[in-house]
Formats: C-alpha cells, sequence, structure tokens
C-alpha cells in the first residue's frame, strides 16, 4: 500500500512543471515565491553567479539544486522550463540552450538587447512548439485589460492620438557607472529598463507604431546611459503618439504607467490602479455614462491564488504554466510580442543618433 | 498572548500611499509632507480615544518617532505597532547590486551606531554565508532603531516581505523572527500578509503559536488571495489564543463606504482593525462604527 502511495505521489510530482530559475536578483526573487505557490510546479534548480546566495538556497530550501553556470544547470537537469531574471544580455545564449533542450521558456523583459536576436528566438520557439513570454507584466494588470476591451469595443471611437508615459525612482543619485544598468549593450538604461513597458503597453493597446521621430535621451544621473526618454511615434493609419519616461523621478513612490488615449468618440486616461474614461455616448454594457467615468481597480480586480507583488505579477507566470499545460491557450505575451518593442528601442536609438544630437 | 488594542491607527495616508488612486495619493502626500500636519492628525485621534499606532519604518517615521519621544508625558498611554521594513527602500537597491550588497550596505553602512564593527570583527560576511536567521535579526535591529524608547506592543513584518518568504515555505525565518521579536524586544510578534488563509495554515502545520496575524479584509475581496470565502473560513476556524487577527484595508481604499465596511467587519470573529484617516470626521465616523464582537 505503502509503495502504491509513494508510486502515486512520485507520479504526482512527475506531472509537475520541473522549472529552473536563472538569475536570483529582484525578479528572480519574486518569481521563485510566485511559482513555488502553483500546485503543478516543482522548482528543481537555481542558478546565480554569488556564492552566498547560492548556500543560503542549499541551507533552507532543501532539495534545490544549485548552480554557479547556467549550462550546468542544462546539463545536469531534466527540466520543463526555465525563468530568466538575468542581467538582458545574457537572456539570447540561455534561451539558445534552452531551445536546443526543448525547454520553455519565461525571459525577463527587455527579452534581448537586439531586436534580430529577439527575432531569430521568435522563430525558434514557434517552430519548435515551445512556449514562449517575455515579463511585459503590465498586459496582465486588470486595469490595462480594461482598457483594451474598452479600445476593442471602441468606446472611444477610432484612436487618433496617444501619450504613454512611465515614471519611477529607480536612478536618484550619481551612479558610478560600473553596473550592468549603466551599459546600454548590457540592456541598462532607462530605454531598456523602464521605457519597455511603455511601449510594450502602446504595442498591446494600440498596435506597432511605423516610424520614430522626435526622439531625446538624457542623463540626469547616470554616467553612460540615458535617465529620460521622450519619443514621437507614428502609424501610417494616421495614429500618432508621445512616449516621456523618466527613470529618475523621486515623486514617484512606485514604477507607475500613465497613458492618455484620444479617440473619435471620447478619451480614456489611465494608470495600473484607475481609468478616467469620457465617451460622446453612453454604453450601458459597460456601465458607462455619457461624459466622465471612473472605474478603479477595486471595480475590476481577478483575485490571484497567492499574492506577492501585485496581481500582475502571480497573474503573468500562472499563464505561462497555464500555457505549458495546454497546448491550445495563447501567449498573452510572446518572444514576438516582445520583439516588437525591441525594434521600437532601436528605432528610438537610431533616431536619437542620427537626428537628436548636436 | 496579551490583547492587542481593537482599534489600531494605520499611517498609508501620510505617506502618499493608496491603492485605488494614485491622484488621491498624491494629493495626501502633499498634505502631510509638512510634519506637523501629521502630527496634529495624531493629536486629533488621540483625543478620539486612540491608544495604539501603527507606523511603518519609512524613511519619514524617524521624525514621528522623535516626535512622540520628546513628548511622552502628552501620551504617557500610547503603544506602538511598528512594521518593518519599507520594502521599497530595498528593492531598489537589490535591482541595482544584488542581495548581498543590498544587505551589505543597509546593515554596515551610516549604521556604525548599531555597534556592527564588533561583528564585522567576528568575520563580517562569513554571517552571510549560512546564517540567514542572524541576518535577519541584525535586519530587524537596524530597522528598530527608530522605536527605541516608545511603548511597543507587536513588531509587524512587512507584508511584501512576509509573503515573499511564505512562497519559498521556510518555517525557520518565519519561527526566527518570531522567536526574536518575544526573547529580544519582549513584545508579540506580528506578520502582515494578503494571504491570510495559507499563512495561518502554514503557521499551524510549522506549530508556531501567539503570533498577530494582519491582513486585508473587507467585503468585496480586495486584496485577498485567494478569495473572500477562504478568508470568511480561516477567520471562523482561528483560535485567538494562538493567533489574533487585525484587518486592514477594510474600506478596500475607498471603494466600500464605511457603514458597510464595518457592518461587514464586526461580523468577523476578529481581534483587532487598523484605519487610516487624516480628518476629524473620518476619524470620528470609523471609531463609532467598529464595534467588534467580544469572543
Amino acid at each position: 500500500m505503502i509503495t502504491i502511495l509513494k508510486n502515486l505521489m512520485s507520479m504526482n510530482d512527475n506531472n509537475k512543471v520541473k522549472i529552473g530559475i536563472i538569475g536570483i536578483g529582484r525578479m528572480g526573487i519574486t518569481h521563485y515565491s510566485i511559482l513555488n505557490s502553483h500546485p503543478d510546479v516543482s522548482i528543481k534548480a537555481v542558478v546565480d553567479t554569488s556564492g552566498h546566495i547560492l548556500s543560503l538556497i542549499e541551507k533552507y530550501l532543501k532539495g534545490v539544486k544549485t548552480y554557479k553556470a547556467y549550462n550546468e544547470l542544462f546539463r545536469h537537469e531534466k527540466l520543463d522550463a526555465v525563468i530568466i531574471c538575468t542581467p538582458p544580455t545574457l537572456h539570447y545564449p540561455i534561451a539558445i540552450e534552452a531551445a536546443e533542450k526543448n525547454i520553455h521558456v519565461f525571459s525577463e523583459k527587455p527579452f534581448t538587447t537586439q531586436k534580430e536576436l529577439g527575432l531569430k528566438l521568435s522563430e525558434i520557439y514557434e517552430q519548435k512548439g515551445l512556449v514562449n513570454q517575455v515579463g511585459y507584466v503590465n498586459r496582465f494588470n486588470d486595469i490595462f485589460i480594461k482598457v483594451k476591451e474598452y479600445l476593442d469595443f471602441e468606446v472611444i471611437g477610432k484612436v487618433i492620438r496617444f501619450k504613454s508615459e512611465m515614471f519611477s525612482c529607480t536612478i536618484t543619485k550619481a551612479e558610478e557607472g560600473n553596473t550592468w544598468r549603466d551599459s546600454q549593450e548590457n540592456g541598462g538604461g532607462a530605454l531598456f529598463e523602464v521605457a519597455s513597458h511603455a511601449i510594450d503597453l502602446i504595442i498591446f493597446l494600440i498596435g506597432k507604431p511605423d516610424k520614430i521621430t522626435g526622439s531625446s535621451l538624457t542623463k540626469i544621473y547616470s554616467k553612460n546611459v540615458e535617465d529620460a526618454v521622450y519619443a514621437t511615434l507614428l502609424y501610417r493609419s494616421g495614429i500618432s503618439g508621445t512616449l516621456n519616461v523618466n527613470w529618475s523621478d523621486e515623486s514617484y513612490r512606485k514604477p507607475t504607467n500613465k497613458i492618455e488615449i484620444f479617440g473619435t468618440g471620447g478619451k480614456i486616461l489611465a494608470d495600473q490602479h484607475g481609468i478616467k474614461i469620457y465617451t460622446k455616448i453612453a454604453f450601458p454594457e459597460y456601465k458607462l455614462s455619457q461624459g466622465w467615468n471612473s472605474i478603479y481597480i477595486t471595480d475590476v480586480f481577478k483575485p490571484v491564488p497567492f499574492y506577492v507583488r501585485g496581481n500582475e505579477f502571480t497573474s503573468e507566470l500562472y499563464h505561462f504554466i497555464e500555457c505549458i499545460k495546454n497546448d491550445e491557450m495563447k501567449n498573452r505575451c510572446s518572444f514576438r510580442d516582445a520583439t516588437g518593442t525591441l525594434e521600437q528601442i532601436e528605432a528610438i536609438f537610431n533616431d536619437y543618433e542620427l537626428n537628436g544630437k548636436f | 498572548m496579551e490583547s492587542i488594542d481593537k482599534i489600531v491607527f494605520g499611517d498609508n495616508q501620510f505617506f502618499g500611499i493608496n491603492h485605488m488612486s494614485q491622484e488621491k495619493a498624491q494629493q495626501l502626500a502633499e498634505q502631510f509632507f509638512d510634519l506637523s500636519n501629521i502630527i496634529n492628525v495624531y493629536q486629533i485621534a488621540y483625543d478620539f480615544g486612540i491608544r495604539a499606532v501603527m507606523l511603518n519604518s519609512n524613511d519619514r517615521a524617524k521624525s514621528i518617532c522623535d516626535h512622540f519621544k520628546n513628548n511622552k508625558t502628552k501620551y504617557p498611554d500610547l503603544t506602538w505597532y511598528p512594521s518593518i521594513p519599507y520594502p521599497h527602500k530595498y528593492a531598489n537597491l537589490i535591482s541595482e547590486k544584488g542581495i548581498i550588497p543590498t544587505i551589505n550596505e543597509i546593515l554596515f553602512k551610516d549604521n556604525s551606531a548599531l555597534g556592527i564593527i564588533g561583528m564585522l570583527a567576528n568575520g563580517g560576511t562569513a554571517v552571510f554565508d549560512k546564517d540567514a536567521i542572524k541576518l535577519m535579526k541584525m535586519l530587524v535591529d537596524v530597522e528598530m532603531r527608530m522605536f527605541k524608547g516608545l511603548n511597543v506592543k507587536v513588531i509587524f513584518l512587512q507584508n511584501l516581505i512576509t509573503d515573499l518568504i511564505l512562497g519559498y515555505e521556510v518555517k525557520e525565518i518565519f519561527e526566527g523572527y518570531c522567536n526574536y521579536i518575544k526573547s529580544k524586544y519582549k513584545v508579540l510578534p506580528g506578520l502582515i500578509t494578503q494571504n491570510m488563509p495559507r499563512l495561518l495554515e502554514k503557521l499551524k502545520e510549522w506549530q508556531i503559536e501567539e503570533v498577530v496575524v494582519c491582513s486585508s479584509f473587507n467585503e468585496i475581496g480586495y486584496l485577498m488571495s485567494p478569495d473572500i470565502e477562504s478568508y470568511i473560513n480561516a477567520a471562523a476556524q482561528n483560535d485567538p489564543s494562538k493567533y489574533q487577527l487585525m484587518a486592514m484595508s477594510t474600506l478596500a481604499s475607498g471603494a466600500i463606504k464605511a457603514r458597510d465596511a464595518y457592518a461587514f467587519i464586526n461580523a468577523q470573529p476578529i481581534q483587532s482593525v487598523v484605519f487610516g484617516a487624516s480628518s476629524l470626521k473620518n476619524i470620528q465616523e470609523t471609531m463609532s462604527l467598529i464595534n467588534l464582537k467580544k469572543l
């Protein structure tokens, strides 16, 4: 009887999605905690370059293997999926190696540092039918999901112009210039790190722009990279918008995305916590009356099974697991989606190089 | 276990924290930029009978603590419920420098007064190698410095940290924290969480008792994971001699009218409510509406 039970239990464990987490920094810590709460997930191993971190993990997380290099992880562990939370330049080689082993990948944003690499990974993963997701968490925020619903239903008519902004207090004093965050080659700087979220939100809600112009990259505290970004985004359809990002704004306690969208039938103002929407006509099916309406996160949130940093962080990872378990499920933030953001980032860098410098 | 205060006055309103609206949060931040405006609100609350205050150890909390330390005779019976740490302070540093350098910086930079030099002499970073509990104790001491001299009743671990560790399911950290708070500070350990049913279940499993558990509790289930039913069941089955329950976010950042919110809360078998308010009218109204069941 005990043997049968044991077999049953190990079979259960075999049915679990076996995961490795690469990079135990801020995001790696959070992802571990959330994924470990998932009943169908078993975290098998972690990779980090810090011996201190690994020795703590060995002591307190029994049964979890530790590695100092990701190729050791791939060599020794049989995994279903990896979560990549390293500095951005490492995302590409890790994802390539994962693909060779037929391993599903969740990569932190900004995915890779070059659109060609992003495109290549998208093709490989699509061809192999492996789940591929990037951590653009706003796509899982209940408010922005609602905004998308309003836009799809043309509650504000045809979109004409927009403004996408993001502010945070990430870099608020002079930088020594020796971390990956202060190097564009390594995927640092406000454009890769922060503006990428604001650009992804534009692509998610409105679509991919066709032209970038009027870009400016401003240093405030960083030695080698930009701390603030402006850009104008143009569409062949006639839509236009602006991007305004500053990661050195101490007046924001938490990273904040703001979006303003003007359409032929009204206007939407939204951030992670609420929507103000003005409509020319009423939409009873959306409980919107003519004129100004306010919708708060408390009106639209969907509870998550386990909460650590915000519903969206749990939702994105649970979605990743769901996609692994269910072939039919379409991923809501694929490598290809994220490559779209990389294209825009590159276009902004190029536009600034060509037209923004004196 | 010593009984906690039924009504505790919170601090979110002072620090530009509002889960529903960033605009509202900004307005509050502007209003309370001036410390004297904060002190005035505390005075109003005290005059209305508030005797317990929850305060997060953020950058501005120190000056609030200093005020109350310097005016102790004015508030002889006021008790304190600190919550530690202020997680955003750590969050940016961690993504910038990594975990270990962050801990290093927080413990060893500008903290010579802590007497840590002795520890450094004893092999500084060796501490980090294997002993997270020792590390946690040192961090608790750093965060608790500003509250020294105040009459502390419960020391809460802030929810981001509690829930992060809960996800890892590491018994030793919770056990270490609770024991340290009891033995060193001689007060009740508290845990703030957005996953109350799961936390209670784990604490029971690990036999960690005599803990105060503070969680969001409101009739729309906002910030209550996995769902409102699990909260109501967990509270109904709870043994308050082992775990005293405290409700926060009772108004769900203003989504629920105070009268409805407290009609719901008063019907729950919980021991305490923490609420924040910044006007005489709201403090008065809330205090008249909170009427927890006698258990």
